[in-house]
């Protein structure tokens, strides 16, 4: 394969393979260029067919910019900059012909490589990302040496040593380079709407219930975690019902409770799933809003912007909260609000039993017997309701899970003047014994309800508890087993499978957490685990300066040491040998005296060993100082010196 | 304005070169390149590439994407490991002779140098030069030597002076140029150009020779000139110096007229540097021949013989002609 071809393979490569990252979210005809530019270079390379002119390539970058800002409706942002440099790169395959071409070309690679990077970080992924990054080194080291005898697997490794050998500095950079908080410029996210909770509820459509597997949080304790059946965790809170489906609604309440947290505290360390939505899933109830988030009226924690990478925030919650504040009139309305002219059956029920009540508690408990006693079962399967959904539920279908019985409850309460409301989120978490956390998922979606009761603030009441007291305590997966996937019951029934699984998903959450999630607060837990009392920035300057300091350092000594050369080489060993068998005879070789002049003397003093001797540092100086100089004249010269016998003159005339 | 530039970077130059060889000293073979000799800078590919990381960390840091900061220090670690295998790509590598050749005027003239490579590494890509020619490129497996040839350009007649060597390299990955100066006095000695139209003489020309009878039986007695330095006493007329005659030297025509003598003396009608072209055209075509000659210069002869010996002497005459006596 002649050079320009190797060369121009390399290159094509690995941009190719720099497109191939993008395969997911490229757009078809993006990569068909990609693919026409590459075997129209390779044809050229190999002498099959010629470049393009000036003029089409100038055509080329003109049409194809044009095409890309028609596709985007602009060249800022993520997903078009990664078109632009797709197809820019492309027509810079078509005149990689010089060394500054083909780097050009290398550089492009690297730059998808950076943007697949930003556009999912995800652990089965990294791989794929650091081979690709192999292959780029290697091109560098194909490209840098042209008429070198370096071959390509030569180069592969070359490529694999130096990402290895970089690997210790990387990591110290990565964690000592001070992290500057937010953004130089704005950028429009790309990020599609992904499956979990959402702002709305519609018990009677059945189909609600998500039946996936997916993780929605991890979450570490710090100390004691909370018992199963108090690990909420809380996401919107539904106040507006029209009789069918609760949604938000359009009520701004202020938040002005005092609230004064019951039991103990729990701290934890949560990472969030991307979801692409502003809410931060956070144990009920929690104590004050991390950075970048705040904490709204009705309790739920919400972030300044969608989630659309991993995130991990560090928090205090209590399961347990009172208030003695007085409810806001307008709070108050619009959680006692119940459409007109629906669920008129409920409405009456629940007028009814208020007024059979001596208190609100009373009326609680009353309703939640009716729950347990009135002959309704917990079924992720439930029978659609129609429009009236709470009348068809409690009164013909009684057949339902979590959101039918959060919403007949609210109506209730509602119906009997104690405001209430509807809290979505999850449920319980699954322990993982390998990364010591919880994983909470989609299948622990959950709904229940809030009531308030005057001189004890919000109380929360989960209906389902007492219709279905297991699901508190065990997730879906044991209570109604047939209500999710084969694969997934499958997953659950083998238990190798199972801890597979589990350690599978600890390796990733440790990513998402360690690597993925590694911002500044957690360069500065790392300064406090190493002794800093109270870390800032002077004090994570001084850690890198001083990480740098002892690399630089190694790698003077790892790379100064390798080469020594001081010790004499073979052939200077032997021909050592050689002289010190001559001196012994009283033939010293005089300072001045190269082997020749040296064979000169040793046949003037003994002619006899003239021809022996001559011969011996004849092959000495070739192989010296001649121009070639292979291992195997060496060992013969080296045995030749060994056989060498001689003997002082005196012995040999006795 | 492109012309100052130029004078600009001429002169930076020959500053550095100065320091360098202050610094380090006229070197004699052989030379083993320690690390104090080597000088390393990034290349044009290594700024660039320094360009393409720190785009990397603005955007890692704008997005607060770990994986790009990840991807972008891994990066840097790699350039800095590029520069030390770089630098440690030339260390201790040996250069165990030089020489200059000769060369006509306007052809390459060839520098050829030993590499030897003594330690466990190999070494690849050692780009030697000199007087800013093209590099010669060398890969040297380890414990091995090499012989690298640079071509040098000639111009003018005489002899170039190549002050110092340089054997550079941008191993691994051309982010990073290191390279040392070797500062061996070489003299490559230039012939002037072969060329010139006139005929060569008519064979028969005189020579100086030893003895009554000259050097050999076929040679005939041609007459007397008066003697000149370097003519051996041999070949004095001593005879006829008794008789108070000056000191004449005896000369002798080679029998069957083979002999061609080429005179400095006798192309009188064309300048110095033309006459000394001719003459070298003569002695080519004479060796193409294969036919003895000897060479007349004012101040020195040389006896007719042929031969590749006989032929670089002669050529090596020429081009010192009129120069003032190296050091």
């Amino acid at each position: 394969m002649s050079t320009r071809l190797r060369q121009s393979a390399w290159c094509t490569g690995v941009f190719l393979a720099g497109v191939l990252l993008h395969l997911g979210t490229l757009s078809s005809w993006m990569s068909i260029i990609a693919l026409g530019c590459s075997g129209w270079a390779l044809a050229a390379a190999a002498g099959r067919a010629r470049l393009p002119g000036r003029a089409v390539k100038q055509i080329l970058v003109i049409t194809l910019t044009i095409a890309v800002l028609l596709f985007f409706h602009t060249l800022n942002g993520l997903a078009a900059g990664t078109a632009l440099l797709v197809v820019m790169g492309s027509v810079k395959l078509l005149e990689a012909n010089r060394r500054r071409d083909r780097l050009i070309v290398i550089g492009a690679a690297l730059f998808l490589l950076a943007s697949a990077c930003l556009e999912s970080q995800s652990l089965p992924r990294v791989p794929l990302y650091a081979l690709h990054a192999w292959a780029c080194c290697a091109a560098l080291a194909v490209v840098a040496n042209p008429g070198s005898s370096l071959t390509d697997r030569a180069a592969v490794r070359l490529a694999g040593a130096s990402l290895a050998m970089a690997l210790p500095l990387a990591a110290m950079l990565f964690v000592f380079f001070p992290r500057l908080a937010g953004g130089f410029w704005a950028f429009p996210k790309g990020g599609q709407a992904m499956t979990g909770l959402s702002e709305q509820m519609s018990p009677g459509s059945i189909s609600d219930l998500t039946d996936s597997n997916d993780p929605v949080l991890r979450v570490t304790f710090e100390g004691a975690a909370p018992p199963p059946e108090e690990r909420y965790w809380r996401g919107p809170v539904l106040h507006d019902f029209d009789g069918y489906t609760w949604t938000v609604g359009s009520h701004w309440g202020v938040r002005n409770e005092t609230v004064e947290p019951q039991g103990r505290t729990f701290t934890y360390r949560t990472t969030l799933e991307p979801s692409s939505r502003t809410w931060w899933l956070a144990l009920d109830s929690i104590d004050a809003a991390p950075a970048r988030a705040r904490v709204t009226f009705d309790r739920q924690l919400v972030g300044l912007e969608p989630v659309t990478q991993p995130l991990t925030y560090r928090a205090h919650s209590h399961t347990r909260t009172r208030s003695s504040s007085v409810l806001p009139l307008p709070t108050r309305n619009a959680d006692l609000n119940l459409p007109r002219g629906r669920n008129l059956k409920a409405r009456a029920l629940g007028q009814r039993l208020r007024a059979a009540a001596r208190s609100p508690d009373d009326f609680i408990a009353r309703v939640l017997e009716m729950f347990r006693t009135g002959g309704y079962e917990y079924s992720l399967t439930p029978p659609r309701t129609d429009l009236d959904s709470v009348d068809d539920f409690l009164f013909n279908t009684r057949s339902g899970f979590c959101g039918h019985y959060a919403s007949a409850f609210v109506t209730l309460m509602r119906a009997g003047g104690v405001p209430a409301r509807v809290v979505s989120g999850y449920l319980g978490g699954e322990w993982n014994p390998y990364g010591g956390y919880f994983i909470v998922r989609q299948s622990d979606a959950h709904a229940w309800a809030e009531v308030w009761v005057e001189g004890s603030g919000w109380r929360r009441i989960d209906p389902t508890g007492v219709v279905a007291p297991e699901r508190l305590q065990r997730g879906i997966l044991d209570l109604l087993p047939n209500a999710v996937s084969a694969s997934e019951r499958l997953l659950h029934r083998l238990r190798w499978l199972a801890a597979l699984q589990q350690s599978w998903d600890a390796t990733k959450a440790f990513w998402d957490t360690q690597v993925v999630g590694f911002d500044f607060s957690s360069q500065m837990a790392v300064l406090q685990r190493l002794g800093v009392p109270s870390p800032s920035w002077p004090q994570l300057a001084w850690a890198l300066a001083a990480a740098l300091a002892v690399w630089l350092a190694w790698a003077a000594w790892q790379f100064g040491r390798l080469p020594r050369a001081a010790r004499p080489d073979r052939i200077a060993r032997a021909y050592q040998r050689l002289c010190g068998k001559l001196g012994r005879a009283g033939l010293a070789r005089l300072p001045h005296q190269g082997p020749l002049g040296y064979a000169g003397y040793i046949a003037a003093r003994r002619p006899d060993l003239a021809q022996p001797v001559g011969a011996l540092l004849a092959r000495y100086a070739e192989l010296r100082f001649g121009a070639q100089s292979d291992v195997a004249s060496l060992e013969a010269f080296e045995r030749a010196v060994a056989r060498f016998r001689l003997r002082a003159r005196g012995s040999r005339e006795s | 304005m492109r012309a100052f530039l130029e004078r600009l970077r001429t002169s930076w130059r020959r500053r550095i070169a100065a320091w360098a060889l202050r610094r380090q000293g006229t070197d004699t073979l052989p030379v083993t390149v320690r690390r104090g000799r080597i000088y390393i800078l990034p290349t044009r590919a290594g700024l660039g590439f320094g360009l393409l990381l720190f785009f990397m960390l603005v955007a890692g840091l704008n997005y607060g994407n770990s994986l790009v900061l990840l991807l972008m220090f891994e990066l840097s670690a790699v350039g800095l490991i590029a520069m030390h295998l770089c630098h440690r790509n030339l260390q201790d590598v040996v250069v165990a002779e030089a020489a200059a050749g000769a060369a006509f005027a306007g052809d390459a003239g060839l520098v050829s140098l030993v590499v030897a490579n003594d330690s466990q590494l190999a070494r690849y890509r050692l780009e030697v030069d000199a007087l800013d020619a093209p590099a010669s490129l060398a890969d040297i497996e380890r414990g091995a030597r090499a012989r690298v040839a640079v071509a040098v350009s000639t111009s003018r007649r005489g002899i170039l002076r190549i002050d110092r060597l340089r054997i550079a390299t941008t191993h691994p990955f051309g982010l990073f140029r290191a390279w040392t100066w070797v500062h061996v006095p070489l003299e490559l000695t230039v012939y002037p150009r072969a060329r010139g139209a006139r005929p060569m003489p008519a064979q028969g020309g005189p020579h100086a020779g030893a003895g009554e009878r000259g050097t050999s039986d076929e040679d005939e007695w041609f007459g007397l000139r008066p003697y000149r330095d370097g003519d051996s006493p041999r070949q004095v007329a001593w005879k006829a110096y008794a008789r108070g005659a000056p000191l004449l030297v005896k000369e002798y025509v080679a029998s069957g007229s083979q002999l061609r003598v080429f005179d400095f003396d006798e192309l009188r009608d064309l300048d110095t540097e033309a006459r000394l072209e001719q003459l070298a055209r003569w002695i080519l075509e004479a060796e193409a021949r294969g036919e003895p000659y000897a060479l007349a210069l004012p101040a020195i002869r040389i006896d007719a013989a042929h031969g590749p010996e006989h032929r670089d002497s002669c050529l090596s005459l020429l081009a010192r002609f009129g120069l003032p006596r190296a050091r």
